[in-house]
């Protein structure tokens, strides 16, 4: 009994592991004005909505990391469970990499990946 | 102290690493426009060991510095052979290299169920040593801040010694210093490396304070940067660096209403200072004249 509670917890442990980091998805769109965008995330860990994170948006450009950072903006929490909403003003078009730092239930930084045009942004693909 | 200003004051730590690497090639003679790829050889370094074999940060920093030593001695070794702008054109070349290798590297494994590791152009994620060890931004900026300290004061230390004023010899004529029987070649070595280790240092606490590294965090803008942020301040004394770097972010930062274009302020304070002080704001003679003034 105690070897199939024991054999049941080994086999369980990498289901608990998995997507143990927050898994993070984002939507902009233009405002309007140049490079102002309107965002809207999505936050969910373990395939559920994460509700009630202190969520911190700022940008960098990958290839000059520490002199293009966008100065971060504090995400206010969006009508669904797990939404999250934030105005990003960057300095031009192109490809930002998004970091979004985490505080409250749970404490870590995202970066995700976004090619940004007069519209919106992309996910980036190579 | 609000996010932001951890942020902007952590950034100014970790480039004064790169920016105090590039001082110490210039004092010794050497201009390197590739510091970029042993801060790139520490921040993957240090990363993998964090992340795919559990090291503790301190320890893989350790082991992250000595391959950014061996890594630029190793460039060091043939390209040291070359002068003036020859030696700076092989440093570039040599970190293309290394940026190329960084795009070529697929090390993965998995970790608590989730792949982690160097993917290649798709970068290196979840490096979380700092997360997974609870340390806040502040305490994380005042580790830095400790560590920039330290090695401000083996810099200080350093060139108030024998062996400082025999690098600057070396630098400003190394015929010269040869025939007083100084092994030129040797030094220059010696800095190399302690010049990579110094990068790769700057390189981990990099990786683990933004969690997520790709190659093209270490192209040649970093290292126009680093160069520029030594010839700025000076190469009168290791405060040099470190005032080109608050002075570039400070007005990068105060300048943010301009925003792209803010740029051309960073291009016209390097091209300013290479017209009216071609070694920097702190060089020598200003150095020379603050010690008599204030001793």
């Amino acid at each position: 009994m105690a070897k199939a509670a024991l054999l049941l917890i080994v086999l369980a442990l990498p289901l608990l592991a998995q997507a143990q980091t927050p898994e993070a998805q984002l939507r902009c769109e233009s405002t309007g004005q140049d490079f102002v965008y309107d965002c809207t995330l999505m936050l969910t860990r373990f395939g559920r909505p994460l509700e009630g994170a202190q969520v911190t948006v700022g940008a960098d450009m990958p290839s000059m990391p520490m002199a293009h950072s966008v100065r971060p903006a504090r995400a206010r929490p969006g009508l669904k469970p797990g939404e999250y909403k934030a105005r990003l003003d960057l300095e031009m078009l192109g490809e930002w990499a998004i970091k979004l730092r985490l505080d409250g239930p749970v404490r870590d930084l995202l970066v995700l990946h976004y090619e940004f045009d007069s519209k919106g942004a992309m996910p980036r693909k190579r | 102290m609000d996010d932001y200003a951890i942020g902007v004051l952590t950034n100014i730590a970790l480039f004064s690493f790169i920016a105090l690497s590039a001082y110490l090639l210039l004092i010794a003679g050497e201009m390197s426009f590739g510091q970029q790829a042993f801060f790139g050889v520490g921040a993957y370094a240090g990363g993998i060991l964090t992340t795919l074999y559990a090291w503790p940060l301190p320890l893989a920093a350790l082991a992250a510095m000595a391959l950014g030593a061996v890594a630029q001695f190793l460039v060091a070794l043939p390209t040291l052979r070359l002068r003036g702008l020859h030696f700076a054109m092989a440093t570039l070349a040599a970190a293309e290299m290394a940026r190329i290798l960084f795009e070529l590297m697929h090390w993965r494994r998995e970790i608590d169920g989730e792949l982690a590791g160097p993917d290649g152009t798709q970068g290196f994620r979840g490096i979380r040593w700092i997360f997974e060890h609870g340390i806040e931004p502040l305490h994380y900026l005042g580790i830095v801040g400790v560590l920039l300290a330290l090695v401000l004061a083996l810099f200080l230390m350093i060139e108030r010694s024998k062996l400082g004023a025999t690098l600057r010899g070396v630098g400003l004529d190394p015929e010269l210093a040869a025939s007083v029987g100084i092994d030129v070649q040797r030094i220059k070595l010696g800095v190399a490396a302690a010049a990579g280790a110094l990068a790769a240092l700057g390189g981990v606490l990099y990786a683990h304070h933004n969690t997520y590294i790709e190659p093209r965090n270490f192209d040649i803008m970093l290292g126009v940067h680093s160069l520029a942020y030594a010839l700025i301040g000076g190469l009168g004394t290791a405060f040099g660096p470190l005032l080109g770097v608050l002075l570039d972010i400070g007005a990068l930062e105060s300048t943010r209403v301009f925003h792209g274009y803010r740029m051309i302020v960073f291009g016209g304070l390097v091209a300013l200072v290479l017209v009216y002080r071609p070694r920097g704001l702190l060089d020598e003679r200003t150095v020379q004249w603050l010690r008599q003034r204030f001793s």
